[in-house]
């Protein structure tokens, strides 16, 4: 691993928590795609030896305290998206971009849904969730994303 | 697959609700969230870049005749205040004169911080709002917040650079308050929605009435007392039951405040042991 991937990671992961965090009107946040869990899909996808379950710990971390949910949610969370990505990764590079758009989405929706169960075990008064609207928009953007580091990899060479 | 990777994502599920567990009931998991607001800061301060951008160019492309006008309510509010504080000074002074012939504690006045809201909670069924200072500026859990017109909450989580407030409005907070007009005690709990909070246990038999002002009563030892929470809008006697049913609308803007005063008062912000109850029997 080169210094310029160093730094392509770190502005990556930096712009993620950055792209979490923009403050935006009410209804629009309900439509904030998971950023960081984005960016994760994507170290995994092209560094799988490098970027693998431990990423979980202090990224998971990080989004607790983002979100103030309980400290280790979002490890959870993290850790079960990086196994399945693992057992999924040769396949997705194979896939075309609507296949996945749609694993992405699928992905999106499990970790929203353990996001709510925990959060249902935790504390009693668990309101109603749209789940599915941040998975919606997460696929949405996803092609965008990976297209955009595709461009950043073969321009810096590290493709 | 190979099988110690399946080892790997047990021990760190395991780990996770280990710390899930510890964190719902134990305290010092604290210092670690704080520690990893350090890490998150740089982030959050870039992201909130183009909203402070925004209303620094509002403020900056605001007529001259605006301004002009502004300045005038300004100057006239400013004024009044004055007044009034004049008035409020020999109160004070005479008020801790009676305080001393009755040996009571001093009342000092309160050191405030102003803060100004920066994010507000997306989820509908939270009434939490962001503000921009944090641990750094001497923000602490449990720490009451103000906007000019009454009680707004309390600081439930510090990070360096800022912190979140849990509104009186949420269904999860109460608040001890009385009567301004003669002392009645009555706890007032959110509803969830930002303009109402309900007074609960209250007897059928109490003085409320529509249009009471209700204030802090500083029972609880965590708000000081005697700032403004609310204003009573209805009181129903439901024939058969044994409490009455009240609602009242906060006096802090909860939905509108954009700069917000955090109260340093003395002995406020305290969090009552967990085994109060216990030891008093």
């Amino acid at each position: 691993m080169n210094i310029r991937a160093v730094i392509l990671v770190a502005v990556g992961l930096f712009l993620a928590f950055v792209l979490e965090h923009l403050p935006m009107p009410d209804l629009l946040l309900w439509l904030q795609p998971a950023w960081v869990l984005l960016l994760v899909t994507l170290l995994v996808m092209h560094a799988p030896h490098t970027f693998g379950l431990w990423l979980a710990i202090p990224l998971g971390l990080m989004l607790d305290v983002e979100h103030n949910s309980l400290l280790g949610m979002h490890v959870l969370t993290l850790a079960v998206h990086i196994f399945i990505l693992q057992l999924l990764y040769r396949r997705m590079a194979m896939f075309n971009f609507l296949q996945q758009t749609a694993v992405v989405f699928l992905l999106v929706v499990l970790q929203q849904l353990l996001t709510y169960w925990a959060v249902a075990l935790v504390s009693e008064n668990s309101g109603p969730v749209s789940l599915w609207i941040p998975s919606l928009s997460s696929a949405l953007v996803w092609p965008w994303v990976y297209a955009l580091t595709h461009m950043a990899l073969a321009r810096l060479h590290l493709s | 697959m190979p099988n110690y990777q399946r080892q790997r994502v047990s021990g760190i599920v395991i780990l996770a609700l280990a710390l899930m567990w510890l964190d719902s009931h134990a305290p010092w998991l604290q210092s670690v969230r704080y520690m990893t607001g350090y890490l998150l800061a740089p982030a959050q301060q870039v992201a909130l870049v183009p909203s402070v951008l925004g209303n620094w160019f509002g403020e900056s492309s605001a007529s001259r005749q605006e301004l002009t006008n502004e300045n005038k309510q300004l100057t006239a509010r400013n004024l009044v205040l004055e007044l009034r504080a004049q008035r409020l000074a020999a109160l004070e002074a005479e008020n801790i004169e009676l305080r001393e012939l009755l040996s009571a504690s001093e009342q000092v006045d309160d050191r405030v911080l102003v803060t100004a809201v920066v994010a507000v909670d997306p989820d509908p069924f939270s009434q939490q709002i962001l503000i921009n200072k944090g641990g750094e500026d001497g923000v602490f859990i449990g720490q009451p917040v103000l906007d000019a017109y009454g009680l707004l909450g309390q600081v439930i989580d510090v990070m360096p650079y800022s912190a979140r407030v849990l509104m009186i409005a949420d269904s999860n907070h109460a608040i001890p308050v009385q009567v301004n007009r003669n002392g009645v005690r009555a706890i007032a709990v959110g509803t969830g929605a930002l303009n109402e909070l309900e007074l609960i246990y209250v007897p059928n038999t109490a003085d409320i009435v529509p249009g009471d002002l209700l204030v802090s009563s500083g029972l609880g030892g965590r708000y000081p007392r005697g700032y403004p929470v609310a204003t009573v809008n209805k009181v129903e006697n439901i024939p058969g039951k044994s409490f009455a049913a009240v609602t009242a609308e906060p006096s802090a803007h909860l939905d509108r405040s954009r700069h917000l005063l955090l109260v340093f008062s003395h002995g406020s912000g305290q969090v009552p042991p967990a085994d109060l109850w216990q030891s008093a029997e």
